[in-house]
């Protein structure tokens, strides 16, 4: 019955606007947030398109370095300043070996015969790309190596065909052993390695952090060697202060890494502005239904005002009035997120499909945490509202 | 229950003379229950009186005490405390919802207290000789119906003070009448009493106070 009193002049155009509003501006924003989420979710290969913003960093190899003139090495200053650097969150040089390494293969483990000189690098486990046991100590029966997948690339497709050799897959490569030809000063070994991996993005030939350790203890001359390649994570939407350090520092970065930050700081950008228009028509809706209550409070305002005078509490009014809204409120809710997966699933899931991209799909919970969380918004600021209103009746 | 008016002056009657036994300006209290009339002439107040102590007017000097509380310190909280347990009024203007039927208003208000059955409810109508608008919608009744209706509401609730401004100005005295005796029986059952504000007329009672303005 109080619903009855209070709701007379129910449907107008304040309410109209607003429940669009409403409906329009949380459709949006939970689209555009669950657009976020898949996103970040995308994998591009083995790589992370979306995920933390590694690296590498060496400096352009010019005629002068060529010469000798002028050291592609970083200095231990270059290296402070880098990690003074706001836009840089982990900084982490390369570390390479002091001795000669060659490698060849095991015969009878259906590699073809080389015997080929080489060197290892090692970075932090934190920057590594590939899933695979890394460990190492002196008891370990081989030593783990991950290749770079060009050279896999360069071998099938280069080396093969001119050399005269079998093409080797990388099951293969995986399967047979490697025999280390570790050449100190004073000591020579000859150890068991094994791939156990290839990387996408970086390239080198990479070893555990301990054994670079231990065989540079072991066989080398204990110079220590300045790292010339050098591993950045950077924050996401920094592609501008990427490229001013690339000029001031004349650093060579692989195109593909510079395009994956682009994209990303493009697409954050895009996806950014449309969440924040989102918000905007949400916030701007919220408004209204506060108008709307005002509206259809001062409208039922002798209602109002006899209900507390035949002794109705504020908390009744106010109850019956929330409890109306809320309603509104959770329809809008449920069909912004129907709407949500609809445009998802029929519209931009289908055209990304259609154009070859294939989004793992990420959990919606989120997205209706967020929905819940702005029906929470909705309900709270309208009680705050209602509840104000109605006492400011009864002091009439 | 106990109603004390201190030196209570209405401000817009600042500029008018007041009888020494008129209620404004003057120190008194009636302890309830007791049945008490009010006899005036137009514009003296009467219904500035019922809606001071009512506590919708605060436009007067002096201090108004129910049970020793100065009525101007209650919250609105406390005020509809008052008004659903204790203090019940009829309005000069009714104060009923027009949209909503004889029945809704007065289920309205006992859905609230929980005060009668709807049997004696329904006993109510018929004594005050309206049965028939039950499911009438209020604004369509004569003023004489809707202020029969407004006195059944008044009656759905418990109550030690009963506030009634001019209750029967629309009815004929024979109606006046009965529906005093309606009133007196409810009061007497609710252990309360009244304060009946009038322009004159007696309506065949016998008051325990009278007050003038």
């Amino acid at each position: 019955m109080l619903k009855k009193i209070l709701f007379q002049n129910k449907v107008n155009f304040q309410f109209i606007f607003a429940t669009l509003g409403a409906l329009v501006g949380l459709t949006a924003l939970c689209l555009s947030f669950q657009l976020m989420l898949d996103v970040r979710s995308f994998h591009s290969g083995e790589e992370e398109l979306f995920g933390p913003n590694q690296i590498v960093i060496q400096k352009k190899v010019t005629k002068f370095s060529s010469l000798g003139l002028n050291s592609t090495d970083f200095t231990e200053e270059e290296l402070n300043s880098l990690k003074q650097k706001d836009f840089i969150t982990d900084v982490a040089p390369f570390k390479s070996v002091d001795f000669k390494v060659a490698i060849s293969e095991v015969p009878g483990d259906g590699l073809p015969d080389f015997y080929a000189d080489a060197f290892f690098n090692s970075i932090p486990d934190r920057f590594m790309d590939v899933e695979t046991n890394w460990e190492w100590n002196e008891n370990s029966e081989y030593i783990p190596i991950v290749l770079p997948r060009s050279f896999v690339m360069i071998m099938n497709y280069g080396l093969a065909q001119s050399q005269g050799f079998n093409q080797v897959s990388e099951e293969l490569l995986m399967a047979a052993r490697l025999n280390i030809h570790l050449k100190g000063v004073n000591k020579q070994e000859i150890k068991m390695g094994r791939v156990v991996g290839f990387s996408q993005k970086i390239t080198s030939i990479l070893v555990p952090e301990s054994f670079l350790d231990y065989a540079n203890d072991t066989y080398g001359e204990g110079n220590k060697i300045p790292p010339n390649r050098v591993f950045i994570e950077i924050k996401d939407d920094s592609y501008g202060e990427l490229e001013d350090l690339m000029e001031e520092m004349n650093l060579d970065i692989s195109k593909d890494a510079i395009d994956v930050v682009k994209i990303k700081t493009i697409v954050g950008v895009i996806i950014g502005i449309f969440g924040i228009a989102a918000l905007l028509i949400t916030l701007l809706s919220l408004m209204g239904f506060v108008q709307y209550s005002q509206l259809v409070l001062s409208k039922a305002a002798y209602e109002t005002q006899t209900l507390l005078r035949i002794g109705y509490s504020v908390n009744s009014i106010v109850k019956t009035f929330v409890k109306q809204l809320s309603l509104i409120f959770g329809i809008i809710t449920i069909a912004a997120i129907a709407i949500m997966l609809l445009v998802k699933i029929v519209g931009v899931n289908k055209w990304l499909d259609e154009n070859g991209i294939h989004l793992e799909e990420s959990s919606i919970v989120p997205t209706i945490l967020l929905a819940i969380g702005c029906f929470a918004l909705f309900v709270v600021a309208n009680y705050l509202n209602v509840k104000k209103t109605v006492r400011n009746l009864g002091k009439v | 229950m106990t109603l004390e008016l201190n030196n209570v002056l209405p401000t817009p009657l600042q500029e008018y003379p007041h009888a020494s036994n008129s209620v404004w300006k003057n120190n008194f209290s009636i302890d309830f229950p007791k049945k008490v009339l009010l006899n005036a002439s137009s514009g003296k107040g009467k219904s500035t009186f019922v809606n001071t102590i009512y506590g919708l007017r605060k436009d007067y000097t002096g201090f108004v005490k129910l049970d020793n509380k100065d009525i101007s310190t209650l919250s609105l909280d406390e005020w509809v405390e008052l008004r659903k347990n204790k203090l019940s009024v009829v309005f000069q203007d009714l104060q009923l919802f027009p949209e909503l039927t004889v029945w809704e208003n007065l289920i309205l208000k006992n859905d609230l207290t929980q005060h009668q059955k709807e049997g004696r409810i329904m006993e109510m109508l018929e004594i005050l000789g309206i049965p028939g608008k039950k499911d009438q919608v209020c604004k369509t009744l004569s003023l004489g119906q809707q202020q029969r209706v407004a006195i059944i509401r008044s009656l759905l609730q418990p109550f030690e003070l009963l506030l009634m401004d001019e209750p029967f100005s629309h009815l004929d005295e024979e109606n006046a009448a009965i529906a005093l005796r309606l009133i007196v029986e409810e009061t007497d059952k609710n252990k309360g009493g009244f304060i009946l504000t009038s322009l004159g007329s007696h309506h065949g009672f016998q008051y325990e106070q009278e007050l003038t303005l």
